[in-house]
């Protein structure tokens, strides 16, 4: 036993009980509501100075099924960043939720301790609870406008799917378990290669891989996707799209490359596969799509499509290109959603139209929304491009040391998918500035947190974009330690 | 090396400011100018105590990584030496005054600070290239010198005539840079380097080292100089840049960008080889005499000086031509100071007879705005060549140099001009400050504010003192080949007539048969004379000789069919077949996957399934 290594986790359960018995003794004012928010950004903020700084302690728990390792680490401090920058966006969009903001905080602190549990996750029933305790969390906020049928909707909707990939998942482990004999990701991977040719053993996985899927939104998984990103409130979006995707892939870095290896090493085709499909049925459905959130929602698909190249490339770079793309992904993402809130958050639609004449209504909310696009089409110097250039270069470079063609295939999928990609990021920034059907151009009302967090993506967006080595270098610490 | 920071705050702190004016102060015009004024005057401030401190005869460099891909490191540097540094001072001074009589020059415009701000990206991009240590820096600042020269061209961009020499003077230019981009890539695929000072050591050890190319390689480099410098045949731009502010025209288009071909042919001298040389000297040589003639017979006062600058810079093209660096950086610097002088004084006119600019409507000034007639003059005798003028002493060791080299065409050439250049300046000194009134507003003229005196007056004695306070001496013994000339003081004044007394003497008397045709002809003119005497050639020079008509039925022709047709391949082939199906398709596949979305929940589950099952079939088969 070794919980010492538990205190961020257990620190931040804490943080949500409080937050949630707030409501009891307070009587929560508009200006409480915002204050409660800060506080809690303030807890984070000092956890994460204290608790993941560069001399973290490093090990294991509870029998080897808590791992803290660099990559861990690095996964944390991604977590609490992307749940610092969503309470501040929701602190922004309390207006629009009818009561309960603080149960709204509380809950997405729950759900970043379920991804916390995922980062250090080494056994299935680690995995399992974790991931479990994320998704029932986003059951509450995706439908947590109750009085929003979308919302509603979309909240039945990942309830069911959700509960369908759980109802794998669970299936899958008791399958591993059934042949295997073990829970241990590193128990298991030293039994795995006798197993290679046993179809229940690879059903198991397929199924665990089908849960897992389901979190990334990776073809054929990836359904639920625009659906829900639609209906759900703009910050839990924001975090589905971060925090839990970031969680998906945690896990699936874990699965892969600690707990399988010697199956991974054989499924280069198949990740081939679900990449480029992923990336293309992304930005396909992309193309005609009007309502914002609808058309980033595909746009994390192919997004997750970008990701899974440095998945199918089965290499230490590339798993870093992974963490790296997701650190820039992380401020991208939140750019964009904290102008959708800011923007549409009083309007009945979300169409693209809404942002027209953005640049003359507030000309910082029209800057962050075309960086962030630029970045998402991933052209220098910012975020988006150093990833998609990392996760590419890990593809070809895994194509020149294996005989695998399907590399290059990929490499050529991905180009393409890029390529169209622009199309609708540039029909988003074509819609701020030179959209001619402009009836609102009264200026918007930002309040200075609203200001500030625009900022703060802004530069972390150029930060990351510009001075890729502090991030690379933590990313490249946590794959070749993992290796 | 002492203050080794001052560098990299002269050449950032005007950038810094233009940044601080574009994003912060563009409503406030005073904080504005003060910004641009205070980080150029800084500059000035800080280059005098690096220089006082590390003297004039040091040379270092200071350089920072910038990209490295392979074997190729490009560096961001600095590289100070006497041609460097003597070059900071000429920037950051002259430029200083300009600022300075900019406040009062610009003082209704309504775009005041933008013109400070466009004032200061040029001045960063100007010490970039005096400042850079390779090509590829040189390069970059090269081209924003090009890109602040167009805003500010087109500064009064509501006038159609301003934009379209805006677009005139970079087009022009861009056709120069492609020549010296092909240089740059020849030298770097030869050498391996882009560092001025490696590729100098390389040449030093292995002067073949460029082989057969390097008189290409030579003038694709000064294919750069000839679109910067505005030399023949691609001179046609600088009179038309005329269309921007006066104090534009004086510190971009006369002191210092278009010296700046100039400058580079000397920064990189070691890598032109003798026949390169020589075709350098005659484009100069004959550039010079070409825009001599044509200003003599132009009525604007603006685009004659414009083209009193094309003539002197073909000197100083000539000059480096003929082997002589120093002579070209000595030149340089006078004329910086000179021509300065003239534009900002011609401004001062054109000023006081609210923006009238025909010579002929202007006349008996000398009384109304003695600071200008004074100083114009002074300006006018510098440019003439006149002894003991900043002028006649640059002037001379350019000729000298033509008959050290024993090259009597150039050399008859440059005293031709030397002679033309008097006559034509003395003819606008005359029609515009004596002579008649010849409109209402130059009666009613009156002089300009101290704002713009004050600069004036500086350039002034500048224009007087430049020759003989060891100019030349700072330059002489950069080069190789040179020996470094060492006089006193008061030796130096006198020093041409012993140097070289055939130059001297040639000199000074074509400019005084220049200056007494220019008194007979123009002291009491009303209207020009020149026409009825000379016939066609005057028509000619008037219009002159057709060059742009020229360029417009050959170049700008050949170039509109060539688009028609491009444009039609693009429109119907590239577009409509190739792209159309590829976009048609692509569409069309987006469309038809979004059917898939229905958004029931029974299907959306039904896929999930499917998907696991098609993985499992995939995986397992």
């Amino acid at each position: 036993m070794n919980a010492s290594l538990m205190f961020l986790e257990i620190w931040v359960v804490a943080l949500g009980i409080v937050m949630m018995l707030a409501d009891f003794f307070f009587c929560v004012t508009p200006e409480r509501k915002r204050f409660l928010a800060y506080l809690g950004i303030a807890v984070l903020g000092v956890l994460f100075l204290e608790l993941l700084g560069p001399d973290a302690p490093t090990g294991t728990a509870f029998h080897g099924a808590f791992v803290e390792d660099s990559m861990a680490i690095f996964f944390k401090r991604f977590f609490i960043i992307a749940a610092i920058l969503v309470l501040f966006l929701s602190s922004e969009f309390s207006d629009s939720v009818p009561g309960g903001i603080l149960e709204f905080y509380s809950l997405i602190i729950f759900a970043l301790a379920g991804m916390l549990f995922a980062a250090s996750s080494n056994d299935f029933v680690m995995l399992f609870v974790s991931i479990e305790l994320i998704t029932v969390t986003f059951y509450v906020l995706v439908s947590y406008q109750r009085a929003r049928l979308l919302s509603l909707e979309a909240g039945v909707k990942y309830l069911i799917i959700g509960a369908l990939s759980s109802a794998f998942m669970v299936f899958g482990i008791a399958l591993i378990w059934g042949t295997a004999g073990t829970m241990n990701f590193t128990e298991l991977a030293q039994v795995a290669p006798q197993f290679l040719d046993n179809k229940i053993f690879l059903t198991g996985v397929i199924f665990l891989f089908a849960g897992l899927g389901f979190k990334i939104a990776a073809v054929p998984f990836q359904i639920w996707a625009p659906d829900v990103y639609q209906g759900a409130p703009t910050p839990a979006t924001a975090f589905l799209a971060v925090g839990s995707k970031a969680a998906g892939f945690v896990l699936l870095l874990r699965v892969l490359f600690t707990a399988i290896p010697a199956v991974t090493a054989r499924w280069a085709d198949f990740l081939i596969i679900v990449s480029a499909l992923t990336i293309l049925y992304g930005n396909l459905c992309a193309l005609p799509q009007r309502n914002l959130k609808r058309l980033l929602g595909y746009s994390s698909i192919s997004h997750a499509g970008y990701m899974l190249l440095g998945v199918a490339a089965i290499s230490a770079s590339g798993q870093s290109a992974v963490m790296y793309y997701l650190a820039g992904y992380l401020f991208t993402v939140v750019a964009a959603f904290t102008v959708i809130a800011l923007v549409m958050q009083h309007l009945d639609h979300e169409d693209v139209s809404a942002l027209a004449g953005l640049n003359q209504r507030s000309p910082l909310l029209a800057t962050t929304m075309t960086l962030s696009m630029v970045s998402l089409a991933g052209i220098p110097p910012l975020a988006g491009f150093f990833g998609k250039f990392l996760l590419l270069k890990a593809v070809i470079e895994q194509g020149l040391s294996t005989p695998n063609h399907g590399y290059y295939c990929l490499t050529f999928v991905a180009l393409a998918g890029i390529l169209i990609s622009f199309y609708y990021y540039f029909g988003v920034i074509r819609a701020i500035y030179w959209s001619k059907d402009t009836r609102d151009l009264s200026p918007i009302p930002l309040s200075g947190g609203a200001k500030f967090l625009a900022l703060l993506c802004i530069a972390g967006m150029f930060w990351i974009g510009i001075f890729p080595n502090t991030v690379l270098n933590l990313a490249n610490a946590a794959a070749f330690g993992f290796k | 090396m002492q203050h080794e920071l001052f560098p990299w705050l002269i050449l950032f702190l005007p950038l810094l400011a233009a940044a601080a004016i574009t994003l912060f102060t563009l409503r406030s015009r005073a904080l504005s100018a003060f910004l641009s004024i205070g980080a150029i005057v800084t500059g000035f401030i800080l280059s005098v105590i690096f220089i006082n401190a590390n003297g004039w005869h040091f040379s270092a460099e200071i350089s920072r990584t910038w990209l490295s891909i392979g074997s190729l490191q490009i560096d961001w540097g600095l590289k100070l030496d006497a041609l460097s540094m003597m070059m900071l001072l000429v920037v950051t001074g002259v430029g200083g005054a300009i600022h300075v009589y900019s406040v009062g020059y610009m003082h209704e415009d309504s775009g005041f600070a933008r013109f400070f701000a466009c004032l200061s990206l040029f001045t960063f991009s100007m010490l970039g290239i005096v400042l850079a240590n390779n090509f590829i820096e040189l390069f970059i600042c090269w081209e924003l010198v090009g890109v602040s020269s167009y805003l500010l061209i087109g500064f009064w961009f509501e006038r159609p005539s301003a934009g379209d020499a805006a677009k005139k003077a970079f087009i022009v230019n861009r056709l120069g840079d492609f020549g010296f981009l092909l240089g740059i890539l020849t030298v770097w695929g030869l050498l391996g380097t882009l560092n001025f000072s490696d590729l100098h050591g390389q040449l030093t050890a292995n002067p073949a080292a460029l082989g057969l190319s390097a008189t290409v390689a030579g003038l694709l480099v000064f294919c750069g100089a000839v679109g910067k410098s505005a030399q023949f045949p691609l001179h046609v731009w600088l009179p038309d840049a005329m269309e921007g502010p006066t104090p534009v025209s004086a510190l971009i288009h006369a002191a210092t960008m278009v010296a700046a071909g100039v400058y580079m042919l000397c920064r990189i001298f070691f890598l032109l080889n003798p026949e390169a040389l020589h075709v350098i000297a005659y484009i100069g040589g004959f550039t010079s005499l070409l825009a001599a003639l044509i200003a003599v017979q132009q009525d604007d006062i603006k685009r004659i000086i414009a083209y009193s600058t094309l003539s002197q810079l073909g000197y100083m093209v000539m000059a480096v031509g003929l082997s002589g660096p120093t002579a070209a950086m000595f030149h340089l610097t006078t004329h910086a100071f000179f021509k300065a002088l003239l534009f900002l004084s011609a401004g001062s006119v054109i000023i006081a007879l609210h923006h009238e600019q025909n010579i002929w409507k202007m006349g008996k000034l000398r009384y109304k705005m003695p600071i200008t007639f004074w100083t114009f003059l002074v300006g006018a005798l510098a440019l003439s060549g006149v002894w003991p003028f900043a002028g006649f002493y640059s002037k001379d060791s350019i000729l000298a140099q033509a008959l050290a080299q024993h090259d009597y065409i150039l050399f008859a050439d440059g005293a031709l001009v030397a002679g033309l250049t008097t006559f034509y300046i003395f003819r606008l000194f005359f029609v515009v400050f004596l002579g008649k009134e010849k409109s209402d507003g130059a009666s009613h003229a009156h002089e300009s504010p101290a704002v713009m005196t004050l600069p004036l007056v500086v350039l002034a004695v500048f224009s007087l003192i430049g020759g003989f306070i060891g100019i030349e001496g700072v330059y002489s013994g950069m080069f190789v080949g040179e020996s470094g000339i060492s006089t006193g003081f008061a030796a130096a004044i006198f020093e041409p007539f012993i140097h070289s007394p055939l130059a001297a003497s040639l000199g000074l008397c074509l400019v005084a048969i220049g200056f007494f045709a220019a008194l007979s002809l123009y002291a009491k003119a009303d209207k020009d004379p020149l026409p009825e005497k000379l016939g066609g050639l005057a028509t000619a020079m008037k219009n002159k000789f057709y060059f742009d008509e020229f360029y417009e039925a050959v170049f700008v022709r050949a170039h509109d069919f060539i688009a028609a047709v491009m444009n039609w391949i693009d429109r119907w082939l590239v577009e409509g077949f190739c792209i159309g199906l590829i976009r048609g398709g692509t569409d069309l596949t987006g469309r038809a996957l979004r059917l898939v979305q229905t958004g029931n929940l029974q299907t959306y589950a039904f896929f999930f399934v499917l998907g696991v099952a098609v993985v499992l079939w995939l995986v397992l088969k």
